[in-house]
């Protein structure tokens, strides 16, 4: 049995009508209705529910075989781990947004701070950092930043708050990724999951 | 911790010290406190350091760089050396045992692995489920023949099939190598390259493990977590997540094994 770790939030919407349009029906069934538990088993695969971040550690650590989780996660941090295939969902982009009349910035609030001191750095820009946990939309309201760097999916947080977009930063997908033991020590079962899935043909 | 975990680790010590005394490996056991070497922190970042008397120290935090670190300062007689005992990294203690040859001609590693396996299957019964191997070197082949930028490097490593198909293609022979099965890599490897230095020692390895009856897995994406290894790397696995076995060659002309204690499944 393999084990793959999922997270519930926007991501598990979008695998969900990724395997919908696939015809996976025998996934759908176990894994598309409202429960509270934290794992289902389908055949040979079990599935667990994790937050976002924490995917990638359950996969370094070989909780979990196989993982699928946002881009974001994997670049802000580094995992010890197979970062196997970029998958058909999930898309959305990082940005730095602020005010419309905002003309530079100096000071900007993020949950991704690397990401962030990344992007800066390259463009040789001296901002300063201030890392929040989320609604990072407040900060510029309130002159806590200039602006803030954050992901953007249909950009209505933003417009909700009169905030807009002034730069993108990267591309965001979801990401399949594997433990870099197990990959080999259960090699079959990994195999006919990815094939399954579409990863590979 | 258990009595029984204690008994058997020292039962092995015993047993595996007595082996490499056997095979005239020269046993080793040194201080836990040595001289602080930067390079010895670059490569365990975990490891303690600590000042005493004006002078910096770190304490021993693998015993694979505390031997090189002692071949580079003075005159060795025995080019084969065994050790067992405790290294700490991030306040943990645990236990090491392995292997370093130095200048090790292609039948002495092969010979080294052999001794390695048969003393697990034989002295504990225990059956080998796979063994992964690969060489840096491989790629380099790879990016030579077909004239790949160097960048492709990195996404061969973390096995990034999706942009390796984006850049290459999907007929491209390296990305139909990656995406295939990794057991069945060595198969495609060996129709390229199988005249290289590298695939014909694979190959012997190969050939040499068959009475073990294990699954032998060539990977060009399996790599060591010590950057030190540079050239051809194994890991062996029992019916367990974690390799019991792992080594390969660093330093251009140095050959290590070492045996996981703490989560290999052997005790």
């Amino acid at each position: 049995m393999i084990t793959v770790a999922l997270t519930k939030g926007r991501l598990f919407k979008d695998f969900l009508k990724y395997m919908n349009e696939n015809d996976l029906n025998n996934y759908i069934r176990a894994l598309d209705g409202e429960t509270r538990s934290l794992y289902t088993i389908v055949d040979n695969v079990k599935f667990i529910f994790a937050k976002g971040p924490d995917v990638p550690t359950y996969v370094e650590s070989g909780v979990a075989d196989l993982g699928i989780v946002g881009s974001d996660i994997i670049t802000e941090d580094t995992f010890n781990i197979l970062n196997v295939s970029q998958l058909p969902f999930g898309d959305c982009h990082f940005s730095v947004a602020a005010l419309p009349d905002q003309e530079e910035f100096r000071v900007i609030a993020t949950k991704y701070t690397n990401i962030a001191h990344e992007y800066f750095k390259n463009k040789r820009q001296d901002v300063s950092l201030i890392h929040l946990n989320g609604s990072v939309e407040l900060a510029p309201l309130l002159g806590l930043s200039d602006g803030i760097v954050d992901i953007v999916q249909t950009g209505g947080t933003l417009k909700d708050n009169g905030l807009v977009e002034h730069e993108k930063i990267m591309d965001i997908h979801a990401r399949l990724i594997a433990n870099k033991r197990t990959f080999y020590t259960k090699e079959d079962e990994i195999y006919d999951f990815i094939k399954e899935i579409g990863v590979i043909e | 911790m258990k009595n029984d975990l204690i008994i058997r680790r020292l039962k092995f010590a015993q047993d595996y010290t007595q082996l490499l005394a056997d095979e005239n490996y020269q046993l080793v056991d040194m201080n836990m406190v040595e001289p602080f070497n930067i390079d010895d922190k670059r490569h365990h970042s975990s490891t303690i350091i600590f000042e005493r008397n004006e002078q910096l120290f770190s304490i021993r935090s693998d015993w694979t760089r505390s031997l090189l670190n002692y071949s580079e300062d003075y005159h060795l007689s025995q080019r084969f050396f065994g050790y067992f005992g405790p290294v700490v990294r991030n306040y943990k203690t645990f236990h090491q045992a392995g292997v370093e040859l130095y200048r090790p001609t292609d039948e002495e590693i092969l010979a080294s692995i052999d001794m390695h396996l048969s003393f697990v299957t034989e002295g504990y019964g225990e059956k080998f489920h796979s063994i992964v191997v690969n060489d840096d070197t491989l790629l380099d082949l790879y990016i030579d023949k077909y004239d790949l930028d160097s960048g492709i490097r990195n996404l061969v490593h973390e096995k990034n099939l999706s942009e390796l198909k984006k850049q290459l293609g999907q007929t491209h022979p390296l990305y139909i190598l990656l995406s295939a099965k990794v057991s069945d890599q060595m198969d495609l490897v060996n129709a390229e390259f199988g005249d290289s230095d590298i695939m014909r020692f694979i190959d012997r390895l190969k050939q040499a493990l068959e009475g073990y009856g294990m699954k032998f897995i060539l990977d060009l994406s399996f790599r060591s977590p010590q950057s030190y290894y540079n050239g051809f790397y194994f890991q062996a696995f029992l019916d367990h997540d974690y390799p019991l076995l792992s080594g390969g060659e660093y330093n251009s002309s140095a050959f290590g094994i070492a045996v996981n204690l703490s989560n290999g499944g052997l005790l």
